[in-house]
C-alpha cells in the first residue's frame, strides 16, 4: 500500500477561493504546495497551480459514500510534529475479480512538508517518501530489496487505480488514473513502489493501530476494528519465538544436567534376587514369601524386575513388599504375557518375558516380598526371577518434562506461524498455496 | 515477559521433576495397605491382596 507523488513544500499561504465548477467555497490548507484540489461539492478535481483554478475532471460520487474517518482539516501529531489532514483519496486494486480498497491521507506541515495515513480494514500506516532507492537484492526468490540495512521481502504487485478523491494533493490526481503497485514488507515496515511509465516513486510506511491514530489527532468514537492480519503488521509474537527457543534450549541443558546428576547420585543398587518355579497344574496354595532384605537410603522407589521363560504363555504374579517393622505393604498386581507364532500375514509377537515395575515413595527398612503366582492350569512350569533394585531413575518422567517444556515452544511457534500464514495468504507468495503458488 | 512466564515455568517443572526422582515417584498403580499382621510370614496364604482375581490375559492374536 502506498502514499502518492511527492512535491517539496513551500511556505505556507491562505487564500480565498471558490470552485470554478459550482461556486462552492474552497478551503485551501497548503496554497502553494498543493498541484491539485478537489471541490468537496462538485467533486472537481482542479489545477491549483492555476490561477483560475481550471477544471481537470469531474467525477460522479455519492458524497457521503466514502467519508474519511478523519476529516479533513483534523489536526493531530505524528512523532512529535503537528500535521493537519489536507488531502483523502481511495484506492482500488483487483485481485483475481475481487477488488479491494485502501483509503490514503495526506498530510501536511509547512515546515515539514507531506506524509500519509493509509488505512485498510483498520490497519494504519505512516507512510513518507524516501530520500533515497532501496537496493534489489539479486536472484532472490521472491524478490527482496534492502533500505538502510533492513531487507524487504516482497509481498504483492498489483494495478491500482484511483477511485475517489478530496481535499488538496501534491500531485496531480485523477480518479481512473492508475500505477503499478509493488509493496515490500518487513514488519513493521513496508515499502512501496509506484511505477507510472519510467516514473519510480518510493516510500516507506510503518504499522500503526487505529487507537494510536485516534489518539494522535484527538478523534471521538473508537477505530474501525482491525480485521485479520495486515502484509507489515507486526506479530505478537514477534521476538518471543526466538527467545522463547532460547530459554528452551537453556531449561533443556537444566534438564540433562539433573538427569546425570540424579543418574550418578541414585543408588541404583540390587538388593534382593530370588530364583522360583510356579507349576500351574499344582493345586494348593501358591503364594509364598521370600527371605527378608535390607532397604536402604532415603525414601525412595524401588524396582521390581520379573524375567520368565514364557513362550506363548502368561503368569499372573501378586505382590506384596511388606516392610517387616511397620507392616506397611504395598501390594500391586503384574501380568507377564509372551505369545509369538506366524500367520499369513507373517509372523507375529505379543508381549514380553520380562517385566519391571517401580514401586514409589518406599521408605527406608526391611522388607520381604510375598508372592502369589497364578496362571491357567495346564501351562505346566514357569521359571521365573525376581529381582528388586533400590533407587531406579525413572526416565519416564524425564520424557513428561521434555513434553511440559515444549509444549509452549510448540504452541507459541505455531501460534507464530498461523499469524505468518494469514499474513502471506493475501500476497503473490503464500506459505502453502492451493492454487500452485510459488512458495 | 512471555520469556520470564517460560522461564518460572520450566523452573516449575525441573522442580517437580526434581522431586519426584528424589522421592522415588512412579507411574505404576501400587496399593499402599497399613498394618499388615506379622502372621503373613508364616502364613502367606492368610493375606489378599486386592489384585487377586484380577482380569487376566487369556492369550495371543
Amino acid at each position: 500500500m502506498s502514499a502518492g507523488g511527492r512535491t517539496p513544500p513551500g511556505k505556507p499561504q491562505t487564500r480565498a477561493l471558490n470552485c470554478p465548477g459550482c461556486g462552492a467555497a474552497l478551503t485551501v490548507r497548503s496554497f502553494n504546495n498543493a498541484v491539485t484540489i478537489v471541490c468537496d461539492s462538485c467533486h472537481s478535481i482542479l489545477d491549483a497551480k492555476d490561477p483560475n483554478l481550471q477544471i481537470l475532471q469531474q467525477f460522479k460520487a455519492a458524497t457521503d459514500k466514502d467519508r474519511p474517518h478523519i476529516p479533513l482539516g483534523t489536526r493531530g501529531k505524528i512523532r512529535g510534529t503537528d500535521y493537519e489532514v489536507i488531502g483523502f483519496e481511495r484506492r482500488t486494486i483487483h485481485v483475481e475479480g475481487v477488488a479491494y480498497s485502501w483509503h490514503e491521507y495526506v498530510l501536511f506541515n509547512p515546515f515539514k512538508g507531506f506524509r500519509y495515513l493509509t488505512e485498510y480494514d483498520g490497519h494504519w500506516n505512516d507512510c513518507s517518501t524516501l530520500k533515497a532507492l532501496p537496493d534489489v537484492v539479486s536472484f532472490s526468490s521472491p524478490p527482496k530489496v534492502k533500505y538502510l540495512g533492513e531487507t524487504y521481502k516482497h509481498f504483492q504487485t498489483a494495478r491500482a487505480s484511483t477511485s475517489f478523491v478530496l481535499g488538496e494533493f501534491p500531485w496531480q490526481v485523477r480518479v481512473g488514473e492508475s500505477v503499478e503497485v509493488s509493496d515490500y514488507v518487513s514488519p513493521p515496515r513496508v515499502l512501496s513502489s509506484e511505477q507510472t511509465g519510467n516514473e519510480v516513486t518510493w516510500s516507506m510506511g510503518e504499522y500503526m493501530l487505529g487507537r494510536d491514530v485516534w489518539k494522535a489527532f484527538r478523534l471521538p468514537g473508537s477505530p474501525p476494528e482491525a480485521k485479520g492480519v495486515y502484509e507489515n503488521q507486526p506479530s505478537p509474537m514477534s521476538g518471543e519465538v526466538k527467545s522463547i527457543w532460547l530459554t528452551f534450549a537453556f531449561l533443556l541443558l537444566a534438564l540433562v544436567v539433573l538427569m546425570i546428576g540424579f543418574d550418578l547420585s541414585a543408588q541404583n543398587k540390587d538388593v534382593f534376587t530370588g530364583y522360583y518355579k510356579y507349576d500351574s497344574n499344582q493345586r494348593g496354595e501358591a503364594s509364598f514369601v521370600t527371605d527378608d532384605f535390607e532397604v536402604k537410603g532415603h525414601t525412595s522407589n524401588v524396582e521390581l524386575k520379573t524375567t520368565t521363560d514364557l513362550n506363548n504363555r502368561w503368569i499372573y504374579l501378586n505382590y506384596a513388599l511388606i516392610n517387616e517393622t511397620t507392616g506397611q505393604a504395598f501390594d500391586f498386581g503384574r501380568e507377564v504375557s509372551y505369545y509369538h507364532g506366524y500367520d499369513s500375514d507373517g509372523s507375529w509377537s505379543e508381549g514380553s518375558a520380562n517385566d519391571a515395575v517401580a514401586v514409589p515413595g518406599v521408605p527406608p527398612g526391611r522388607y520381604y516380598l510375598r508372592v502369589e503366582p497364578e496362571g491357567d492350569p495346564g501351562h505346566g512350569m514357569t521359571y521365573y526371577t525376581v529381582t528388586v533394585k533400590r533407587d531406579v531413575p525413572q526416565y519416564s518422567f524425564y520424557a513428561i518434562a521434555l513434553g511440559a517444556l515444549l509444549l509452549p515452544a510448540i504452541l507459541l511457534s505455531w501460534r507464530a506461524l498461523s499469524f505468518e500464514h494469514l499474513r502471506w495468504a493475501e500476497s503473490d507468495h503464500p506459505m502453502i498455496s492451493t492454487s500452485g503458488g510459488d512458495e | 515477559m512471555m520469556r520470564i512466564l517460560y522461564m518460572l515455568y520450566g523452573a516449575a517443572v525441573l522442580v517437580g521433576l526434581s522431586i519426584a526422582q528424589y522421592q522415588g515417584w512412579s507411574l505404576a498403580r501400587v496399593n499402599e495397605v497399613k498394618n499388615v499382621p506379622r502372621s503373613v510370614r508364616d502364613n502367606p496364604g492368610s493375606y489378599r491382596s486386592v489384585y487377586s482375581s484380577y482380569h487376566h490375559y487369556t492369550g495371543g492374536k
